[in-house]
């Protein structure tokens, strides 16, 4: 179909218009982390779209080293606090990877667990509030508050429904006869598992765990419910970066976030390939 | 080197019945066909064989062993599926030597017998690509490689060239007999296609609903079907099935006792001068022609030779070909094999 120049422009138009209104806050963060105090701090006429003093200062900061401008003192610096985000999130995100594929590979295959799906849901059923603060009592008595191994955990157990379903998803859609092949060929169930399946999987493993990752790693409530000083995250730490002089440091919160926003970039730059790579491509006939 | 035996085997999926009450040998070497419409229980059946499915009774055999217990592994039957089930993140290669590879032999031998068949099926230069750079027909040679590769009792295919054009479908027909011809082994094939079926097969069962209506070799459910069901699916153009009282018409005579219908191929059907109908249409094929017939409130159609001058709405005479009119009961059962198998007794 021959579209009109027009509707051409104004295509284009609304696109550079919505990319502009989802970009431009983030923008606005990568250049506020690059500003000096003065310049972040300042208002009205003297604003800035970008950093006419560009200082890595806000970074220094927020390790420890006192900038020169700011004479607040850190009780801790973000250093720990991302620390505990990568683990918690990365742990997090393998333990519902492994128990959410593997429940979705029985019940897709072999109708094991028939009231699983449901059962998973219930977590999600409740506002968050009232499932977290149960789960916190329990932390504690557990003595697994503050630790990056509790936050693992219950990050493993929110984010299963999510890799459960996507996983089931994939795992329906994969054709039962490439597995009955290598079934008939000489495989044993475990071995088609390791051989064919999961191997074919890997685009949607990968999207997946990306994700659940990018859900894990943006958590507040249960970080802050959960930890309370060893090992709070990238989330927790950032909501403690004002004070009573200096009110909200938002140049040093825009620094933070975007280191913040560093791993999930990353992850998805290197997955991309599996991301946008087709499924089963090729294996049936058309 | 087997046969394949079915005793009384039923499989259900819920509700319906797959498979239903079937029994059937098929001997070593033999080429045999599973013929039926889409859901007859065609692949169900290949599934109760290959293990991938247990029937809920009766017994399977494979060269005169009960295999019901025995996993898809342990069989020793290979297959060919359907939409091809060739794994999508492995070369061409790979695929082919995978029932190798897992068996663990040898390397130097897996080499010698992956050349072997690769040459068999001119596969060679398209090993390293992987499934999605394949062409349809590539396609299909390797997903056959793959099964020809190790040294299975019987080979099983599922429909595995309905994806081919027409041309391509008939050269891998009469490669796939050739190969088996070659290999010695027992061959089940199967296909919702008559011409298929007829052309390759030396023995053949027609399914319907999960039952085996008739088994035998093509010619035999040619020449005598047991039923009008058998008697349509096989032949093209179908079988002229007519009710009893048009005999006389197609000057047809000596009716058994309890025929309710008459059936007569259109090859059987001879045209001459009279008044029985009126020609409603006229199909040249080339080698030979395909008349519509309009007698009374029956149409009929009839394959006559070469290119013979017939117009439409000209009035022929219609007879049959002596001994080539098949009668059949109400039900739709044929009269002549009842009576055959009364003789027998």
């Amino acid at each position: 179909m021959q579209r009109s120049l027009s509707f051409e422009i104004f295509r284009y138009t609304a696109i550079a218009l919505f990319l502009a209104l989802s970009l431009i806050p983030t923008l606005w963060m990568v250049s506020m982390a690059f500003k000096p105090i003065a310049e972040w701090q300042a208002s009205g006429a003297d604003l800035t779209w970008w950093p006419e003093n560009p200082t890595l200062d806000n970074f220094r900061f927020i390790f420890g080293q006192s900038a020169s401008e700011l004479i607040v003192a850190l009780e801790r610096t973000a250093g720990r606090p991302i620390l505990a985000s990568l683990l918690s999130a990365t742990f997090g995100t393998l333990i519902a990877m492994f128990a959410g594929t593997s429940a979705a590979y029985g019940l897709s295959r072999f109708g094991a667990g028939g009231n699983l799906p449901l059962a998973l849901v219930q977590l999600r059923l409740f506002p968050p509030m009232a499932v977290m603060i149960p789960v916190m009592i329990m932390w504690a008595f557990l003595g697994m508050i503050d630790s990056w191994w509790g936050l693992a955990l219950i990050y493993g157990i929110v984010t299963l429904p999510f890799a459960f379903w996507l996983m089931k998803t994939f795992f329906d859609d994969m054709p039962r006869e490439i597995e009955d092949a290598a079934l008939v060929e000489g495989c044993s169930r475990w071995r088609v598992f390791l051989r064919i399946t999961l191997p074919m999987m890997r685009p949607a493993l990968a999207s997946s765990a990306l994700f659940i990752f990018i859900l894990n790693w943006s958590d507040y409530l249960i970080a802050l419910l959960l930890t309370t000083r060893d090992w709070v995250t990238i989330p927790v730490y950032m909501a403690s970066l004002s004070s009573s002089m200096t009110g909200q440091l938002y140049g040093a919160k825009a620094a933070l976030g975007l280191i913040a926003a560093v791993p999930p970039v990353i992850m998805g730059i290197a997955i991309q390939k599996q991301l946008v790579r087709g499924l089963t491509f090729g294996a049936l006939k058309e | 080197m087997a046969s394949i035996s079915f005793r009384n085997v039923t499989k259900r999926f819920g509700d319906t019945l797959a498979v239903d009450d079937v029994s059937f040998d098929i001997r070593d070497n033999a080429f045999f066909c599973l013929f039926g419409p889409p859901l007859s229980g065609k692949s169900t059946i290949l599934k109760l064989i290959l293990g991938l499915e247990q029937p809920d009774a009766g017994e399977i055999l494979i060269d005169g062993r009960p295999v019901t217990h025995i996993g898809p592994a342990k069989r020793n039957v290979a297959m060919v599926f359907q939409n091809l089930a060739l794994f999508p993140h492995m070369s061409a290669l790979d695929n082919v030597r995978f029932p190798l590879v897992e068996r663990r032999m040898p390397k130097a031998e897996i080499a010698a017998k992956v050349s072997a068949v690769s040459e068999k099926l001119h596969i060679g230069h398209i090993l390293h690509k992987p499934p999605a750079q394949l062409s349809g027909g590539e396609r299909q040679r390797v997903a056959i490689a793959r099964a020809l590769v190790r040294d299975p009792a019987a080979y099983l295919m599922d429909d595995p060239i309905s994806a081919l054009d027409a041309r391509l479908r008939e050269q891998t027909r009469v490669e796939l007999r050739r190969i088996q011809q070659e290999l010695g082994k027992t061959l089940v094939y199967v296909t919702h296609d008559q011409e298929e079926a007829m052309s390759v097969a030396d023995g053949m069962a027609v399914l319907r609903d999960g039952r085996i209506c008739q088994t035998g070799t093509p010619e035999e459910l040619y020449r005598s079907p047991n039923s009008t069901y058998v008697g349509g699916m096989l032949g093209a153009p179908a079988m002229n099935v007519v009710p009893i009282t048009m005999a006389s018409r197609l000057s047809v005579d000596a009716a058994p006792r309890g025929a309710d219908q008459l059936g007569v191929r259109p090859e059987n059907l001879r045209v001459g001068v009279g008044e029985a109908g009126t020609i409603a249409d006229v199909e040249p094929m080339g080698a030979f022609t395909t008349l519509t017939v309009q007698a009374g409130d029956t149409t009929l159609r009839a394959t006559l030779r070469g290119q013979p001058k017939y117009t439409v709405g000209q009035p022929v005479g219609l007879s049959v070909d002596p001994g080539r009119a098949h009668f059949f009961d109400e039900g739709g059962a044929a009269l002549e094999s009842a009576r055959r198998e009364e003789e027998r007794t």
